[in-house]
């Protein structure tokens, strides 16, 4: 009897497949950490976990593993998430990089498969273009709260599925020049977005069965596209009609001829092993005074 | 320095489907994989772009071999690679289960026409891949002078991922 017997219907070999794979979750926040928690209940082995925040007071309404006293000692996210996933897999292969995940491309390279949890279109357009660039699958998960007036508030949200080749998340319409116009013109803006503990749950445990059927599916020839639209309201996660339309559809968007780096040359490559652990970010003078009168722990990981 | 190969299963299994046509009269067929390369710390990262068949035209009569493919044939794959900046592998298949390896004649030809892509495209690694039905083997040139290195893992990126070890 092991720990994970209960989800033997996933395969002979699942144990083995979940324990080499290795995910990139890059955003640790309310969405990031409950996708950590589940991926070290998995049994997932391998983990690239990049957020370059630390908690604050308004983070603990939704993140996961976080507590009063990490805020105290400012503990980023990314230690949060690396100290959840130990609790469940004493031994598992974590990078945790507290910096943008560009900082992290090179490890992020190496994922089986990358589940972003960011704020923004930009962000995820980006993210969507280095993934298709290095053929690895990508899972989307955002939610957002609208204001409808006397109604009061509709809670949404969207879980994509971007594999290499199928549709993107241009393809499905979810980023559009237009949302990333707006986009622009309010950054800077002040104030911020409305997040919720349960709807990032329903989104992140929604995004693991879809981590799950790409590593080791339970049933045959699960959709290579997936775009699902999450209504808090009315409690429901329903496939969005841009699924059935682009079932065939070859993505325009980021064709074949794009994989890999565009300037490579093996001439040039210097090839090192990895540090050990990502070299941690080094505090400024201000910061290490604050941190001394204020009894913080900085960025200790 | 650890090379790992990764390639969408549907190409993966286009090149399977064209490579189990019949030839006329050759025993096989081979073709070219272009490919875009990646750096992750000590990974080289081999990302398959497209597939080319030799032409039924391109194939000539041997019986020495399974397959004997015309100097123009070659030609056509060294040209894709100079001017497509792409790293270019050949590819054939052995068919059966498992992790396969190369013939005593892949091994020689293999060693004849593979430098010819890095003197004409020097920026990439050049190789080739030899098939099963279920997985893959393949050896890297990454210059004409140090030793050439196995692919060390493959990944088929489908629904579901496929990772093997094959050297």
């Amino acid at each position: 009897m092991t720990r994970l017997d209960r989800q033997s219907f996933l395969g002979a070999d699942s144990d083995a497949i979940l324990d080499a794979a290795t995910i990139g979750i890059v955003g640790l926040g309310g969405g990031g950490s409950h996708f950590a928690q589940q991926a070290a209940h998995m049994g997932i082995g391998g983990y690239v976990n990049a957020d370059p925040d630390i908690i604050e007071d308004t983070n603990t309404n939704r993140l996961i593993g976080g507590t009063l006293a990490d805020v105290a000692v400012s503990m980023p996210k990314v230690t949060i998430a690396e100290r959840l996933i130990r609790g469940l897999r004493p031994k598992a292969r974590i990078i945790s990089v507290q910096a943008d995940w560009r900082d992290a491309a090179d490890d992020l390279k190496r994922c089986d498969v990358i589940i972003g949890a960011v704020d923004g279109f930009q962000e995820r357009e980006q993210l969507e273009r280095f993934v298709r660039r290095h053929l690895i699958p990508y899972i989307d998960i955002g939610m957002d709260v609208h204001e409808l007036g006397k109604k009061g508030f509709l809670v949404s949200g969207q879980v994509i599925l971007s594999m290499p080749g199928a549709p993107c998340m241009r393809c499905c319409g979810f980023i559009t020049d237009e949302r990333l116009e707006q986009e622009a013109k309010r950054y800077g803006a002040a104030g911020s977005r409305p997040q919720v503990v349960w709807s990032n749950g329903v989104l992140a445990s929604t995004a693991m069965g879809l981590l799950t059927q790409v590593l080791t599916p339970w049933y045959p020839n699960p959709p290579k596209f997936v775009f699902l639209d999450y209504d808090g309201n009315k409690g429901t996660m329903t496939r969005n009609a841009r699924m059935e339309l682009l079932r065939d559809h070859v993505c325009p968007h980021h064709p074949a001829d794009e994989t890999g780096d565009p300037m490579f040359d093996i001439r040039k490559q210097a090839f090192r092993p990895r540090l050990t652990a990502a070299p941690e970010p080094a505090l400024r003078w201000w910061q290490q005074i604050w941190n001394r009168i204020f009894g913080r722990a900085g960025t200790a990981k | 320095m650890n090379i790992r190969f990764k390639i969408t299963a549907s190409l993966l299994a286009a090149i399977r489907a064209d490579l189990r046509r019949q030839h006329a009269f050759a025993h096989e067929r081979v073709g070219f994989i272009s490919a875009g390369l990646a750096a992750a710390h000590d990974d080289l990262i081999i990302l398959a772009r497209e597939y080319r068949p030799v032409r039924d035209e391109d194939y000539l009569p041997d019986p020495g071999v399974g397959a004997m493919i015309s100097a123009e044939a070659i030609r056509g794959a060294r040209q894709w690679a100079m001017n497509d900046r792409v790293a270019v592998f050949h590819v054939h298949t052995h068919g059966g289960r498992g992790v396969p390896g190369f013939s005593g004649v892949d091994i020689r030809e293999n060693a004849r026409f593979v430098p010819n892509f890095v003197s004409v495209a020097p920026h990439a690694v050049h190789g080739a891949v030899v098939l099963s039905d279920t997985a893959a083997f393949g050896q890297v040139w990454l210059n004409r002078k140090s030793p050439q290195p196995f692919i060390t893992r493959f990944a088929e990126v489908g629904m579901p991922i496929r990772n093997w070890r094959a050297a």
